[in-house]
């Protein structure tokens, strides 16, 4: 009765493990200690060119997360109020923000990114980081609405109607009582969104955005080490996302439950 | 209390539900400081009718006035007054992210503007008097459901509302858990509360009753004092239901 956990699973990141995972928390271990175990024997045993990779690298890696971080902080707050939108009971307001997440769901990123950057780069001159950080905040902030109305909308009808009763109007219902307790239920699929999105800001690369994947191609192109370089790269990305996944997961298990269980 | 001007006045009041007409015509008078009691078989309109009165359900035709104010106009505000009607739900419906004391702090802070330590002054009062100030510092979830009625019942008591009302509180309790929750509201219907209170329990209708109302298909089919009610029923429908029940 006064369980409301509902778990929403949407996105495309790194399978989260939980303690109770414990197949998938093994799987977890494997890959990580596998990616650190290589990452440490080449640099090691192979210190030429692997040494240089890695003092070359950590540039792009922080340009990374630099569009990361600012992606998403941006995308929450688009996502936040397209969440709102959806469920509005303004007609139009809804309609612009249903809209919205049909057209921005319905462009492939890589496309967006383009769009974004050298179409409407015609017409306004934006830094390439910040056409990167608006590219990418502007397609996650409509998924990020899909998840924010989920989790409104899973929270329990019941908790509205004493709030209504207490006196409270819509606005601060929302406020206090709805958002605080579907923000619980988000944080799993927004950690989820938030490793997707690092990992497909390896798109802006394509840009002039120096990030991990790009200084890998620079440092490729000027050495003809392509097979040394990627698999930097790769694993590099691989221990960022394990890292991040299980991040998510401990906070996950720490918001948890209220005193649930 | 006799000619007294009725804090609740509901008139000629209808609702549908699609097709269905969940209340049909119904017309309430309740005085200040009364207690009524609204009985009735599942599907007869008697929690629709108190969810009206708050406005969780609109009306379709009719008026509804709380305290000499028009539901209906458009005017009204109807957040203020709700802060006039504490609600009681039959699923407690407490803020899951808020502790207990939380729970009865928050509408007073934010609606009231009542300083913080203030509001948990009347707070621990309020738990006291429900007899779990023990448990202020626990999260819904760690309470059993006939706490988490108390609790329900003394965050709306928090707002110093002018009347209770009372869904079905006590029907999604277990057997034992009933009681604890009857006594809290027994007590406050001595301290000369207004009340409305759908419910099953016959025992608690006899005992603190003022009036008894009989619901059936929408409409208010008997109204009386308890001793009448449950002695004399007229209505053929009530003496079927009363068998049924008691």
């Amino acid at each position: 009765m006064s369980e409301n956990k509902v778990t929403i699973d949407i996105g495309d990141g790194a399978a989260i493990p939980t303690k109770k995972d414990r197949g998938l928390l093994s799987a977890w271990r494997l890959a990580f200690f596998g990616a650190v175990g290589s990452l440490l024997y080449l640099i090691l045993f192979h210190p030429d060119p692997y040494l240089r990779l890695i003092k070359f690298l950590p540039d792009g890696i922080l340009i990374t997360f630099q569009v990361t971080i600012s992606a998403i902080a941006l995308a929450l707050v688009v996502g936040l109020f397209t969440g709102l939108g959806r469920i509005s009971h303004n007609p139009i307001i809804n309609l612009i923000a249903s809209t919205y997440v049909e057209v921005v769901r319905g462009i492939p990123l890589l496309v967006q990114l383009f769009y974004i950057y050298y179409a409407l780069g015609q017409f306004v001159r934006v830094p390439d980081m910040l056409a990167a950080v608006i590219a990418m905040s502007f397609c996650y902030g409509a998924y990020m609405g899909e998840v924010f109305r989920a989790g409104i909308e899973s929270i329990d009808r019941g908790q509205r109607e004493a709030s209504f009763s207490l006196g409270f109007n819509r606005a601060q219902t929302m406020f206090y009582v709805i958002l605080p307790q579907a923000l619980r239920t988000i944080l799993p699929p927004v950690g989820n969104e938030f490793i997707a999105l690092l990992k497909d800001t390896s798109l802006v690369s394509i840009l002039a955005v120096s990030d991990l994947l790009r200084r890998g191609r620079e440092f490729a192109s000027e050495s003809f080490l392509y097979f040394e370089t990627y698999t930097m790269v790769a694993i590099i990305y691989l221990i960022i996302t394990l890292i991040l996944s299980k991040l998510v997961g401990i906070m996950e298990e720490r918001m948890g439950n209220h005193g649930r269980r | 209390m006799a000619g007294a001007d009725p804090i609740i006045r509901i008139r000629n009041v209808s609702k549908f539900f699609g097709q269905l007409r969940a209340l049909d015509n119904v017309s309430l008078d309740i005085l200040s400081g009364e207690k009524v009691v609204i009985i009735g078989p599942s599907g007869s309109g008697k929690s629709t009718l108190l969810r009206t009165i708050n406005q969780l359900e609109t009306i379709d035709a009719g008026s509804i006035a709380v305290d000499g104010q028009d539901l209906t106009d458009q005017a009204a505000d109807i957040n203020k007054i709700r802060m006039e009607l504490g609600m009681v739900f039959q699923s407690f419906n407490l803020f899951h992210h808020k502790t207990v004391l939380h729970n009865l702090t928050l509408a007073p802070i934010k609606l009231k503007k009542i300083a913080k330590e203030d509001a948990e002054k009347i707070a621990i009062r309020l738990l006291e008097k429900v007899g779990i100030a023990e448990k202020r510092n626990c999260y819904p979830a760690q309470l059993s459901g006939g706490q988490q009625q108390r609790v329900a019942i003394a965050r709306a008591l928090a707002m110093n509302p002018k009347i209770m009302l009372f869904d079905e509180p006590t029907s999604a309790l277990d057997p034992e858990m009933i009681g604890e929750v009857l006594d809290v509201m027994v007590n406050l219907a001595k301290e000369g509360m207004t009340m409305v209170v759908v419910t099953h329990e016959m025992g608690f209708a006899r005992e603190v009753g003022d009036r008894v109302v009989f619901m059936d298909e929408g409409k208010i089919i008997e109204t009386g004092s308890p001793e009448h009610f449950f002695q004399n029923p007229e209505h053929p429908r009530l003496r079927k239901f009363l068998e049924q029940i008691l």
